[in-house]
């Protein structure tokens, strides 16, 4: 066996309950010969197995930041939930958060670093030692650096927050880079643009879907994949039946019926790329009728005179008796709440959308206040999760600056721009000019596929870091991140890596830390110097945070009162402008990210691929929507394999017919189309991404993804689809009921409700 | 005829409703389908939970998926009128069980505390059960199943993981039921207090729509949903008593 003793074990696997973090017992392991847990065929004396540990962490699977706990059994992780005490997550997990465990023990996982053998990129793969591997990566890095020539280094990451996103700060700076990009297909900038114009915040706002009576969504999934899906399901779940009396109403307005949509009391179809149209009819509507009453409503009725409800019918297809009774609503129902994302941001006047529904929000008073639009207050750690976020554009800048010659190391992080950007950008190409191209990925997915040296990172249960999820609840959260298990392979914490090749680059002076944990306990010491706790010393306030598994302030912002009359005067929204004519290309493309693989990341876990959608109940590939009167004049049924045509390329598919897409409008979900993702991910699907045009949204340049046309020419094949779902109508079962009383008989079930409190300042 | 007259006892014993208030709890599960948002985090916290097993594309096609809980979904209306309602099917650990009297070798039964039981290794496979669920939410274990190494790492060591030939379906979580009244013994209480177990569908639930609980304790919020007005039962005529009760969804379904 090995030379632990039983009572170093007992500490390893915890004694029961809710342990103090992995990261003391593993602190305290490292003193041994060994580093890993060792399956015990015999167990030590006096051990009882069956014991559960629970270690409250972090979830890494998309960008909410909701706090769970995982339940581990003889060292090895079994189940994860929601941290009860978390007020993200509040003891809740969405699908894909039950599926972290498929990442730490996914068979495909990189097991070591590898170095490609030879000249040239088809050289195989070799295993190398970390050492080597450091020792490699840092002559070259410190080539450049010394020539003053840093800037030829790239650092391109996943997005990341609070003290990793510094410490990449911090090394990319010593490298003498500029170049340090953060690319998330999915990441909000539009949104982020337009809360900046509107309201001059850099940072994102808090929508109180919890506290809402009336919420308007134009296009944002909030329950499936639009920002924080925990929050937003926890928030509906209590607007709709969680208070006596109230029952919140949801209005959805999306060309194609989201998760949102279906829960939604009524979705509506507006054509594509008018949302923000619609909005200002809204609000046209609102101040004519004289519901707004503000100082500056002569600047707000002169710049929604153009967007009469008569002529904003038109544009939009929505009846105008439709947009009057939504304004009504949404003015005399207090709070109501309009928010805005998905395809609707992501239009070539995706900024001008999203501007337009949050200023319905100033327009009935929901800012600053329970159940309407919240601000956060500054993030606790550094500029945010929009500072280092790259658009479309800088992509297409930083592959043109490959294409020259100009960059010659570029690290990845965990990001896999090959597959989320389309074909048009051309990125596969100019990354194949790149003279070293480093992965710290744990898995071999498209762009790490390219890579010459694979350094590859633990997963998020293995590793420390900390994260600031953003946007808030409307005050400061955070939480640790700890290690749940010891490592599985000879991999290391991204952030351990980056000291690792500091040190190696003597860069001791600016990075002094010789491990994540030490780096993190230093950064902590700022937190706790804030002085929002009752632990005494900092040990105890760490232990408490590690306990707990979270760590805030409750101190809320004060709202700004009124916006700009320059803003006011720019509020407008152009006619959206997709790519390919009309006749053409006679539909609109609307790709939409998977519920359960999100932007593709989340295709190489067996449970994902094995998890119905749950709009179509389709498992293991990709399928493309049509309307069932499209369907029938085209004389296509579900299975007919389609080719689906963009002015830059195609995909083929088989047809799902959907009852809930606007007729000139076709659907397809992302995150299908694997070829270099593992056994569960390859050969499955098409990748909708690849066809997309490379328009741009106008004022941040980030992907218009949602503005594309395509046409559709059936190539005579089929394939049956692989599906849960039979019959897809009721047929007189009353399987599901349904009453007309809003509010018959109070509420139901909010005991396992956390309440969020907000002290006012 | 001795016998006979025993048997008709035993069986009207059986049969009697409202039997079940002489359990030590009564497990029940209340599903607020005004709540339910149908994103499927349920089905893949008990795959989880449970050891359910990926059984490929393949065995999927051919529909032996094994998802103890799932995600129906109803159309209702045509466009642009149209509106989609999701249902979470699952076990309705019925009271009078029709699959329970057609197991030839009383592989599943109900339980002192009103589940609805399977005992694996006394299961012969005949598939019976599954056929007389009207809810169909039995599944058969058509092949042995693999977990890729080091997949089975993550395999729930509370849980057996059931063999080829084999029927199974929702327990309620029974492992969880079990440590939270070896929970309640330790700590000198006789009961199991409201809240203090939760299957694994229920805990991860993002809205709050699933809610368990004892019905026999009247404050537990169970009872309330039972109580509560829009409380219904699926396929309320076949009088299977279920223990899962669902709450209507609040508006007409059709646009």
């Amino acid at each position: 066996m090995s030379s632990i003793d039983r009572r170093d074990f007992l500490k390893l696997v915890g004694a029961g309950g809710v342990g103090t973090g992995a990261g003391f017992m593993l602190r305290e392991s490292i003193k041994h010969p060994t580093q890993h847990l060792i399956p015990y065929v015999i167990p030590p004396e006096e051990f009882s197995p069956g014991i559960a540990t629970w270690y409250n962490t972090v979830c890494s699977m998309c960008s909410a930041g909701c706090g769970i706990s995982v339940r581990t059994r003889e060292g090895r992780a079994k189940k994860i939930e929601g941290n009860p005490a978390h007020p993200v997550s509040q003891g809740r997990l969405c699908v894909r958060g039950q599926a972290g465990l498929h990442t730490l023990y996914n068979p495909d996982r990189l097991t070591g670093p590898l170095l490609r053998a030879g000249e040239g990129k088809p050289g195989e793969l070799i295993p190398i030692t970390w050492d080597e591997g450091i020792s490699q990566l840092a002559e070259r890095l410190n080539v450049l650096r010394d020539d003053g020539q840093g800037n030829r280094i790239c650092f391109l990451s996943k997005g990341v927050r609070g003290h990793l996103a510094e410490l990449f700060e911090l090394f990319v700076d010593q490298l003498g880079s500029s170049r340090l990009l953060h690319y998330d297909f999915a990441h909000p900038q539009t949104l982020y643009a337009a809360i900046d114009r509107l309201f001059g915040e850099t940072h994102l706002p808090y929508y109180d879907l919890k506290n809402t009576r009336f919420l308007l969504s134009f296009g944002a999934d909030y329950l499936g994949s639009w920002i924080s899906p925990v929050h937003h399901g926890l928030g509906f779940g209590h607007s709709r039946q969680g208070r006596d009396g109230i029952r919140g109403r949801f209005v959805q307005i999306e060309p194609r019926m989201s998760l949102s949509g279906a829960a939604a009391d009524e979705w509506i179809a507006a054509n594509p790329g008018t949302e923000g149209i619609l909005a200002l009819g809204i609000g046209n509507y609102i101040v004519s009728q004289g519901g707004y009453q503000g100082s500056d409503r002569e600047e707000w009725a002169a710049s929604l005179a153009a967007y009469s409800v008569e002529s904003v019918a038109t544009q939009t297809g929505v009846p105008a008796a439709t947009i009057a009774r939504l304004a009504e609503t949404f003015a005399d129902t207090q709070p109501s709440l309009a928010i805005g994302g998905g395809a609707a941001g992501n239009y070539s006047n995706g900024v001008d959308t999203l501007v337009a529904v949050n200023a319905l929000n100033y327009l009935v008073g929901n800012l600053g206040r329970e159940g309407g639009l919240v601000f956060n207050p500054e993030p606790v750690v550094g500029r945010g999760a929009n500072a280092s976020q790259a658009t479309y554009s800088t992509m297409l800048d930083l592959a043109q600056d490959a294409r020259q010659g100009e960059i010659e190391i570029l690290i990845l992080n965990q990001t896999n721009p090959v597959f989320t950007l389309p074909e048009a950008a051309e990125f596969r190409e100019a990354l194949a000019e790149i003279p070293l191209i480093v992965s710290l990925s744990s898995f071999m997915d498209e762009t790490t596929s390219m890579a010459d040296l694979i350094l590859p990172s633990h997963t998020y249960l293995e590793s420390w870091g900390d994260d600031f999820p953003e946007p808030g609840v409307g005050f400061s959260v955070g939480a640790i991140s700890q290690p749940v298990v010891s490592p599985l392979y000879d991999t290391r914490a991204t952030g351990d890596i980056i000291l690792g090749l500091a040190r190696e680059l003597g860069l001791t002076d600016a990075l002094p830390w010789s491990d994540m944990e030490e780096y993190l306990q230093e950064s902590w010491q700022g937190i706790y110097a804030r002085g929002s706790t009752e632990a005494e010393g900092f040990e105890a306030f760490w232990t408490d945070v590690l306990k707990a598994g979270v760590w805030g302030e409750t101190t809320r912002r004060v709202a700004p009162a009124s916006v700009n009359a320059s803003v006011i005067e720019s509020v407008g929204v152009e006619a959206p402008v997709f790519s390919g004519s009309s006749d053409n290309y006679p539909f609109i493309f609307h790709p939409y990210l998977s519920n359960t693989l999100n932007d593709g990341r989340d295709a190489n876990l067996p449970w994902m691929q094995e998890v119905p959608d749950p709009l179509t109940s389709v498992v293991y590939g990709s399928w493309v929507e049509l309307n069932p009167t499209t369907a029938s004049e085209m004389g296509l049924t579900e299975g007919d394999v389609v080719e689906v045509e963009s002015p830059h390329g195609k995909v083929a598919a088989p047809v799902y017919v959907y009852p809930a897409i606007m007729p000139n409008v076709i659907a397809m979900p992302i995150g299908q189309g694997h070829d270099e993702y593992g056994r569960y991910a390859n050969g499955r699907g098409v990748n909708p991404i690849q066809i997309l045009s490379p328009q741009m949204e106008s004022e941040t340049g980030g992907l218009a993804w949602a503005s594309t046309r395509v046409r559709l020419t059936p190539t005579g094949q089929r394939i049956d689809l692989v599906k849960t779902g039979g019959v897809s109508r009721d047929l007189g079962r009353e399987i599901i009921q349904t009453t007309e009383s809003d509010t018959d008989g109070g509420e139901t079930a909010s005991l396992h409700s956390i309440p969020i409190t907000v002290i006012p300042t | 005829m001795s016998f006979i007259n025993d048997f008709l006892a035993s069986w009207r014993e059986y049969r009697r409703p409202g039997y079940y208030e002489k359990f030590d709890y009564a497990w029940t599960m209340s599903i607020d389908l005004d709540r339910c948002t149908g994103c499927e985090a349920c089905v893949t916290a008990c795959q989880a939970e449970n050891n359910l097993p990926i059984v490929g594309e393949d065995e999927f096609a051919k529909g032996r998926e094994m998802q103890w809980i799932r995600i129906e979904r109803y159309w209702e209306g045509e466009y642009p009128n149209v509106k989609l309602g999701f249902i979470p099917m699952l076990c309705q650990h019925c009271d009078a069980a029709p699959c329970e009297t057609v197991c030839p070798v009383s592989a599943t039964y109900h339980n002192q505390d009103g589940l609805n039981a399977q005992i694996y290794n006394r299961c012969i496979g005949t598939r019976s059960c599954a056929v007389y669920c009207p809810y169909e939410v039995r599944y058969f274990n058509y092949n042995n199943h693999h977990w890729d190494a080091p997949l089975d790492e993550q395999l729930n060591p509370d849980v057996s993981v059931r063999e080829k030939g084999v029927m199974e379906k929702c327990t309620f979580c029974i492992q969880r039921i079990r440590q939270a009244k070896d929970q309640a013994k330790d700590d000198g209480r006789r009961r199991v207090r409201d809240g203090e177990v939760q299957p694994a569908c229920v805990q991860t639930c993002p809205a709050e729509a699933l809610v368990f609980g004892d019905r026999n304790d009247a404050e537990s919020q169970v009872s309330q949903s039972m109580n509560h007005p829009r409380a219904y039962h699926v396929l309320e005529e076949l009088n299977t008593d279920p223990s899962v009760v669902y709450l209507k969804k609040v508006g007409s379904n059709a646009g």
